[in-house]
């Protein structure tokens, strides 16, 4: 019930973020944004049509009226069509989903692994092991995503390579098509994410392992195991969730742009860049709209978590 | 000092995959569920059967819109001109391109005085099943099609693109429009006779009518699917041609094949087919068969070369792709002609298409400081600085750095692509002269002080920085200071248009695609009453230009008109009002088990349907299926 209530004052207390988020990108769509009257029109427009045109896209309107539209949009979720005539809901319902079941295997995996690798190299702590951990994840993390990405086509789905997997595409109505087409994105995901997780993980490993508690609870022989469950890993859960939670919005945005373009993947991110690109502007405002929404509900599930985790932590 | 026992590792990472396990079993369930909600594309519309004759292709950019009223770009036509009818198309393979009926049963009959044009209808055709139809059955499509088709472009409701075309030509249409564009009321200049005779009544000639009843703007669409579908039109065509849509996102459109398209063979010779140069192509192959010849159509729409590339060379996973710059020197044997390394040569097939289009770089005369003045002298001296700045821009040098070399850069504004085109025409305007530009310059009282600064605007871009670069280092070399040639850059391509369309850049460096093979098209660029917001950029207002476009506007093709043209051209280059034109060249590769002669111009795909693949040992059985 504390939790409820915690979540619903959090939940009431993001609304003005939200407004602010959207208000300021509002702003910036309306002022420096794309303008498309000019791509809506014909190869040799009068002023007449360049009107109507604008009349038609609601540019002609204050900015305060325009706002609140959106707002009005934000609150029944209606986006209204994009430039396809596509309704806005439409295509998220679509798209969303897609994004999910691609981005969800790399997402996890890139965690599990970072953490299981951050463990050996924190037991291994200034040997080989961690050295070699350390000097690929910092590979990992040096690689632009970009090349990452055009790598791991060539060498994994390409006749010049070794030609195991698509080279593009999607097609997820059966386990083994959609095996065939998520692999190759979730490697490139997991390969970049592992550099920036693995020293993440390792530093807050390392420090924790050092404690007091934890000499202490060895001295009392108890089973490494527990050691590393309840003394080391339960004490890093709070770093761990922070990172996990906070990492959520910039994968499902700015991680699936990249790799549904390049892949060929008819995703949120994808829709997102096509949408930037051509000026679309309804569906650049869902996207606006869904991210803060995101953030504001990641920064209450992390802050619950938090309680979850470590009943000291109050939620006030 | 040991920080960690010995018995840590083996236990706690058996506790740690007990935790993976759960993770990836959590991981599968959400795949089930995604699943079983849609996630994945309906079945049968992602992945082809492997019995079904499917041709995928890469396109660079996906289209805005299906909606014909939209239908402003290739991407667009593309799949406009497949899902629909239009009055008239293009020979699949006469080049330069030539008209032919399509829906209409032959060229329209046209009165004496150029005002009347009266088209027959093919009868018997159907627009595809589509639940906006009573009982789901396409209905015949009559010529009321046409005119509903016509009338949506003069509908602002629509955001119509195509308005253009036909905008103080056809009688009583502009006058529909300022009535409140309303459906119920007739135009007097569309008119269906019956329901396979179509009638446009002209406010004065215009010759070049039945080549935009063959743009995608014109094709037929159906009064039901609009009032039941809305705007969703433009995800949903419901048209008459070879094929019909099943899928559409950002990545890709399938289209199958239209069952109920109508039985037309093929005759080679009436496609304008030349053996010397389309035989390798093997398309004699259709020769007597109804097109179409294939079950499905995948566009896919890949923006970055290399994936492109990869998967074009992958095997069937992309068939044809137009040749990325980077792999030319890989790839290509050699340039003239076109042909590939004897490795590539064995899989694939290989055409170099000349743009029907061209890029120029128009000064806008709305500036004083290069174009009107008010001062007759400084006005003198402007023309002579636009001179001086043709004859240092280096057409070849940017042939080679960005069109492989294989683009053709001409005087003036009559395309290559062009029937009106004059190969015979001087060259000085093209050819660099550095020395004849400084000379120029220093005869009219240009120095580097006085010289004034040139903008040159650009989307924001790597590629468009370099353009400047190059464009600035020739400047350069006739005289201007570095500070005096700047770049102003916008975010992107409505940006830029809008300040050409406001006149608000010096410099206007732009591309443009025929709408139709006729030199007017280019030509009307210059008009004097297409100055902005219209397509005359430069804003250029010469009044024997435009006595000579008046004059021909009303010609149909002939000799005549051919020689106003070429007098119209003549006066453009005189008067140095644009830096112009190459037109691009691009290379086509396509495997060898596709029968086709690929192209983009014009109207973007209105070629599919006549493509065919071979028949392949694995897929025998399916062909004889498929037909």
């Amino acid at each position: 019930m504390e939790i409820l209530q915690y979540a619903l004052r959090k939940l009431l207390a993001g609304l003005p973020l939200i407004f602010g988020v959207t208000l300021v990108s509002f702003a910036l769509m309306v002022y420096f944004g794309p303008d498309m009257t000019y791509q809506l029109l014909g190869k040799n427009p009068t002023p007449e049509q360049i009107l109507e045109v604008r009349h038609q896209l609601g540019y002609d309107q204050p900015f305060l009226q325009r706002y609140l539209g959106f707002l009005r949009e934000i609150v029944t979720f209606n986006f209204g069509e994009s430039s396809t005539g596509e309704p806005v809901t439409a295509l998220l319902a679509k798209t969303i989903p897609v994004s999910l079941i691609l981005i969800l295997p790399g997402f996890i995996l890139g965690h599990v692994v970072g953490l299981l690798l951050a463990l050996a190299a924190a037991y291994w702590r200034g040997r080989w092991p961690d050295k070699l951990i350390m000097a690929i994840a910092v590979i990992g993390m040096s690689v632009s995503f970009l090349i990452v990405i055009i790598g791991f086509q060539i060498v994994l789905s390409s006749s010049d390579g070794l030609d195991l997997f698509p080279v593009r595409g999607w097609n997820a109505s059966s386990l083994g098509s959609y095996l065939s087409y998520v692999t190759v994105p979730t490697l490139a995901t997991m390969f970049v994410a592992l550099g920036y997780d693995t020293r993440f993980y390792r530093s807050v490993i390392v420090e924790e392992m050092t404690r007091d508690h934890v000499r202490t609870a060895r001295a009392f022989g108890l089973p490494e195991s527990r050691i590393l469950l309840r003394n080391i890993l339960k004490n890093c859960l709070i770093p761990f969730i922070t990172r996990v939670m906070f990492s959520i919005p910039q994968v499902a945005i700015g991680g699936a742009l990249l790799i549904e373009s390049y892949f060929g993947i008819p995703g949120i991110g994808k829709a997102t860049y096509e949408a930037i690109v051509t000026g679309d502007q309804p569906v650049l405002k869902a996207v606006v709209s869904l991210t803060a929404i995101l953030f504001v509900l990641v920064v209450i599930l992390n802050d619950v978590l938090y309680r979850v985790v470590d009943p000291r932590v109050t939620l006030k | 000092m040991k920080i960690v026992g010995k018995k840590f590792p083996r236990k706690a990472i058996s506790v740690l995959f007990v935790g993976l396990n759960r993770l990836i079993s959590a991981f599968l369930a959400i795949f089930l569920v995604c699943s079983l909600a849609g996630c994945g594309p309906p079945s049968g519309s992602g992945a082809a059967s492997p019995a079904l004759k499917t041709f995928h292709f890469a396109m660079d950019q996906a289209p805005t819109t299906l909606d014909p009223v939209q239908g402003a770009n290739i991407y667009a036509n593309f799949v406009i001109v497949n899902a629909y009818d239009t009055l008239y198309s293009y020979q699949y393979l006469a080049r330069p391109y030539l008209l032919k009926p399509n829906l209409a049963v032959d060229f329209p009959t046209v009165s004496a005085d150029g005002l009347i044009y009266t088209f027959r209808l093919k009868k018997g055709v159907r627009f595809i099943d589509d639940p906006c139809f009573p009982g789901g059955r396409g209905r015949e499509v009559v010529a009321e099609d046409f005119i509903y088709s016509i009338k949506r472009q003069f509908d602002p409701e629509n955001q119509p693109q195509g308005a253009w075309l036909w905008q103080g030509r056809i009688t009583g249409l502009d006058e529909w429009k300022a009535a409140g564009s309303d459906y119920a009321q007739p135009v007097s200049g569309l008119r269906a006779i019956d329901e396979h005779t179509l009638e446009i009544r002209l406010t004065r000639p215009y010759p070049q009518l039945t080549a935009t009843l063959a743009q995608g703007y014109s094709a037929l669409v159906p009064r039901e699917a609009v009032e039941k579908y809305g705007k969703g039109l433009g995800v949903r065509p419901v048209g008459s041609g070879p094929f019909r849509l099943v899928s559409y996102d950002t990545a890709r459109v399938v289209m199958e094949r239209n069952p109920n398209y109508r039985q037309e063979p093929v005759d080679l010779a009436a496609e304008g087919y030349n053996p010397a140069t389309q035989k390798f192509s093997g398309v004699e192959a259709i020769q007597g068969r109804s097109p179409p010849f294939i079950d499905r159509l995948e566009f896919n729409f890949i923006n970055e070369s290399s994936a492109s590339w990869s998967s074009f060379t992958k095997g069937d996973e992309v068939q044809l792709t137009v040749l990325p710059i980077e792999q030319i020197d890989r790839v290509l044997a050699s340039k003239r002609p076109v042909t590939l390394r004897p490795e590539y040569a064995a899989k694939y097939h290989v055409y170099g298409g000349l743009e029907a289009g061209f890029v120029f770089t128009a000064f806008n005369m709305d500036y004083p400081e290069f174009g009107y003045n008010p001062d007759p002298e400084r006005e003198r001296r402007n023309q002579a600085l636009r001179c001086a700045m043709l004859k240092g821009y280096d057409w070849e040098a940017r042939n080679h750095s960005w069109y492989f070399g294989l683009g053709e850069y001409f005087p003036g504004i009559i395309v290559p692509a062009s029937p009106e085109f004059d190969p015979a025409l001087s060259r000085a305007s093209v050819t660099r002269d550095v020395a004849g530009a400084r000379k120029l310059l220093k005869d009219n009282g240009w120095t580097p002080d006085n010289l004034p600064t040139i903008v040159y605007g650009t989307t924001a871009g790597t590629t468009e920085r370099l353009f400047f670069e190059q464009f600035r280092a020739w400047m350069r070399d006739i005289g201007f200071p570095r500070a005096k040639v700047v770049q102003k850059t916008y975010a992107n391509f409505g940006d830029i248009s809008r300040a050409w369309k406001r006149s608000q850049l010096p410099l206007v460096a732009k591309g443009w695609g025929l709408d139709y093979p006729d030199a007017e098209n280019t030509l009307q660029l210059f008009y004097g009453p297409n100055a902005s917001p219209g397509s005359n950029d430069a804003n250029w207002k010469n009044p024997e230009y435009d006595r000579l476009y008046e004059e021909s506007s009303v010609l149909q093709p002939s000799p005549e008109r051919t020689a106003l043209y070429h007098r119209m051209n003549q006066i453009v280059l005189d008067d140095c009002v644009a830096i112009t034109g190459i037109s691009r060249t691009r290379i086509y590769l396509w495997h060898k088990n596709v029968i086709a002669v690929p192209d983009r111009e014009i109207l973007g795909g209105f070629w599919l349907k006549y493509v065919d693949l071979k028949p392949e040992p694995a897929n025998i059985p399916a062909l004889v299926k498929g037909g």
